[in-house]
C-alpha cells in the first residue's frame, strides 16, 4: 500500500531469545514468565493464547520494549529492544488513542516522525484512515467514536508508522461478537497490505484460529509455552467455517487451556 | 462558588470508558423534575427564597435595621454608590488587581507545576516546601506584602499572585502525576521525541487537571481580593467594605458583599464556559 517500503527481506525477524521475566515483591521476586524462546518469522501472524495472568501480556510488554527482561534478549532484525520503538507497533485493548486529537489528528501523530511535507502528511493520514475504512471521520473525537471505530483509527495510527513488528494485547477484547468479527476482516486485510510481523495476545481460541498462522498456548503462571500448533488455512477465514483442522486445534487448545499444567508437561 | 466541589471532584481521568452507554450527558441521569430546573432557573428559585426569607424577617421587625438592614435598604444603599460612580470605579480596579495577579500566579503555577510534576530534581527541590506553603491563607502575607511592596499595587498583585500560584501549583502538578501511562507507551511507540511527548501528550493530558486549577485559582483571586486590599488602598470593593465599617453602614456592607458575589459567579461561570471549550474531549 505505502510505496515506502525500502526495508529488506528480512523484514521484521522477532527473535525472543531465552527470555524471562520476574516482577520483584515482599519476599523475593515472583516470576512471571519462564525462560521463552521464540522466534516469529518476517510477516508471520502469531498468536499466544493462556489464561489470564500467564504473563502472555508481559511478554508483549518485553517485545514493545515496555519492561526489561530479566533474563534473555529480545531482537527485532538483530537489532536488541531496548525500549518503545516505532518499529514495533503497539495496538492496545484500550485504544490509546489520544482523545485530544482528532482521528486524523491521532494518523498524523504517527506520521510526524518521518518528516514529510504537509500536504503529504495530510493525504497519508487521510489514506490510512480511509484504508480502515473512516473516510468521512477525519474531524471526529475519539469520543464521538465507538468501540470498533476507535480501534480503526488505532489500527491505521499504528500503521501509519510503518512498523516492522506489531504487537496487539488483546485489540478486540472490548468489542461485541459482530464487531469483532469484523474487525477480524479488517486487520487480515490491513496486514496483508503491510506485512509486518504479527505478535497477536488473546484469550479467545476462535480469535486466534481466525487470524494467526502459528498458535502458543500458555500455561498458567508462572507462563511458559507448552504447545505451538501451524495452521496453513487460507485467508480470510471464519470462526464459521472452521475446516477438521481447526475444529481438532480448538479442541485441542481448549483442552490445554481447561487441562492441569502438571500433566501438560508430561 | 464551585470552589470546594472541584477541590474533591478530580479524579486521574481514566482512559476512555468501555462502552458509550458509559457516558450519558448529565442532564440524562437527572430524574424528570430535576431536568426541567436544571436550566437557568434554578439560581433563580434559591435567590427568590433566601431573599423572601430576609425580607419577611425584616419586615417583621424583630432585629436591629442598623446592624442587619432589610434588602430595601440595602438597594438604596447601592443605587447611592453607583449614583456617585464609586461603585463601577471601585469594581474595575478590584477586578483590575485580581486580574493582575491572577495572570502573575497562574504562569508561576503552571510552569513550576510542569516542571515538578515531570521532573524529579523540580519535586525534590521545590515540592515539600511549596505543601508546606499551602495552609498559609493569603490575609498572613498582608504584613509582609506591605514591608517588601509598600502600600501601592505590588503588594495587591503580590497577595493574590501567591495564592493563586499555589493552587495552581498544585493542580498542575498532580495532573502531570496522573497522566495514564498508556498514553505515554502509545506516544514512545508511535516514535515521538520526548519534546513532542511532553507538548503533545503529557501537557494535554493533564489539561483537565490544569484547567480546574485556573479555574480555582480565578475563584481564589477574587477571594483573596478583600485581603490584599487591607494592604492600604484607597480604591476597590475591600476599600469600600473598610470604609463602610468606619462609617458603620451596613446597607453599604451588604451592598458590597452581593457585588462581590455577583461579580465572582458571573466570572466564574464565563472561565468555567472558556475551560470547557479548552479541555472538550474531558467530558464534564
Amino acid at each position: 500500500m505505502t510505496p515506502t517500503d525500502t526495508r529488506g527481506p528480512e523484514r521484521g525477524l522477532v527473535e525472543i531469545d531465552h527470555v524471562a521475566i520476574d516482577f520483584p515483591g515482599k519476599g523475593g521476586a515472583t516470576r512471571a514468565l519462564t525462560s521463552t524462546a521464540l522466534r516469529l518469522e518476517p510477516g508471520t501472524f502469531t498468536a499466544i493464547i493462556g489464561p489470564s495472568g500467564c504473563g502472555k501480556s508481559t511478554l508483549m510488554n518485553a517485545v514493545g520494549g515496555f519492561l526489561a527482561p530479566s533474563e534473555g534478549q529480545i531482537r527485532v532484525d538483530g537489532k536488541p529492544v531496548a525500549g518503545p520503538d516505532p518499529e514495533v507497533g503497539v495496538i492496545f485493548q484500550q485504544y490509546a488513542l489520544f482523545p485530544w486529537f482528532t482521528a486524523l489528528g491521532n494518523v498524523k501523530f504517527a506520521l510526524r516522525r518521518l518528516g514529510l511535507p504537509r500536504a503529504e502528511l495530510e493525504a497519508r493520514a487521510r489514506a490510512a484512515l480511509a484504508e480502515v475504512g473512516l473516510a468521512g471521520q477525519e474531524r471526529k473525537y475519539p469520543g464521538q467514536l465507538s468501540g470498533g471505530m476507535k480501534q480503526r483509527v488505532a489500527i491505521a495510527r499504528t500503521f501509519a508508522a510503518g512498523p516492522k513488528a506489531l504487537l496487539m494485547d488483546e485489540p478486540f477484547g472490548a468489542l461485541d461478537a459482530q464487531t469483532r468479527s469484523r474487525m477480524h476482516e479488517l486487520l487480515t486485510q490491513v496486514w496483508r497490505a503491510h506485512r509486518a510481523t504479527v505478535l497477536f495476545i488473546t484469550h479467545d481460541v476462535d480469535e486466534a484460529l481466525v487470524l494467526a498462522d502459528r498458535i502458543h498456548v500458555m500455561s498458567p503462571a508462572p507462563g511458559r509455552i507448552v504447545e505451538t500448533l501451524d495452521l496453513d488455512q487460507p485467508r480470510p477465514r471464519s470462526a464459521a467455517r472452521f475446516d477438521e483442522v481447526q475444529l481438532a486445534a480448538r479442541a485441542r487448545i481448549l483442552d490445554l487451556l481447561r487441562g492441569e499444567p502438571e500433566r501438560l508437561a508430561a | 462558588m464551585a470552589v470546594v466541589e472541584m477541590m474533591t471532584d478530580r479524579r486521574p481521568p481514566s482512559v476512555e470508558p468501555a462502552s458509550e452507554a458509559d457516558r450519558p450527558g448529565v442532564a440524562a441521569r437527572l430524574p424528570a423534575i430535576g431536568r426541567t430546573l436544571a436550566g437557568p432557573l434554578r439560581p433563580a428559585i434559591s435567590l427568590g427564597f433566601v431573599l423572601a426569607l430576609w425580607a419577611g424577617v425584616s419586615a417583621s421587625g424583630s432585629v436591629n435595621e442598623a446592624l442587619f438592614p432589610a434588602p430595601w435598604t440595602v438597594v438604596e444603599a447601592f443605587m447611592e454608590m453607583a449614583a456617585q460612580g464609586v461603585l463601577a470605579q471601585d469594581l474595575s480596579v478590584s477586578l483590575g488587581r485580581a486580574a493582575v495577579g491572577f495572570l502573575i500566579g497562574a504562569t508561576l503555577g503552571v510552569v513550576v507545576g510542569l516542571a515538578t510534576g515531570r521532573t524529579k530534581l523540580f519535586q525534590i527541590l521545590l515540592g515539600p516546601f511549596l505543601t508546606l506553603m499551602r495552609p498559609i491563607p493569603a490575609i498572613a502575607l498582608v504584613p509582609v506584602a506591605i514591608v517588601w511592596f509598600g502600600i501601592g499595587e505590588g503588594s495587591k498583585h503580590f497577595v493574590i499572585a501567591y495564592t493563586v500560584f499555589l493552587t495552581v501549583w498544585f493542580n498542575t502538578h498532580h495532573g502531570m502525576q496522573y497522566v495514564p501511562e498508556i498514553y505515554i507507551r502509545a506516544s514512545r511507540s508511535l516514535g515521538a521525541s520526548r519534546l513532542r511527548e511532553f507538548v503533545q501528550v503529557v501537557i494535554p493530558a493533564a489539561a483537565p487537571h490544569i484547567v480546574a486549577g485556573l479555574r480555582l485559582g480565578v475563584a481564589l483571586a477574587l477571594l483573596s481580593l478583600v485581603a490584599a486590599e487591607l494592604t492600604g488602598a484607597s480604591s476597590g470593593i475591600g476599600y469600600r467594605l473598610q470604609e463602610a465599617r468606619q462609617y458603620v453602614r451596613t446597607d453599604r456592607m451588604f451592598a458590597l458583599l452581593i457585588v462581590l458575589g455577583v461579580a465572582g459567579a458571573v466570572v466564574d461561570q464565563i472561565v468555567h464556559r472558556i475551560s470547557r471549550r479548552l479541555v472538550h474531549w474531558e467530558q464534564a
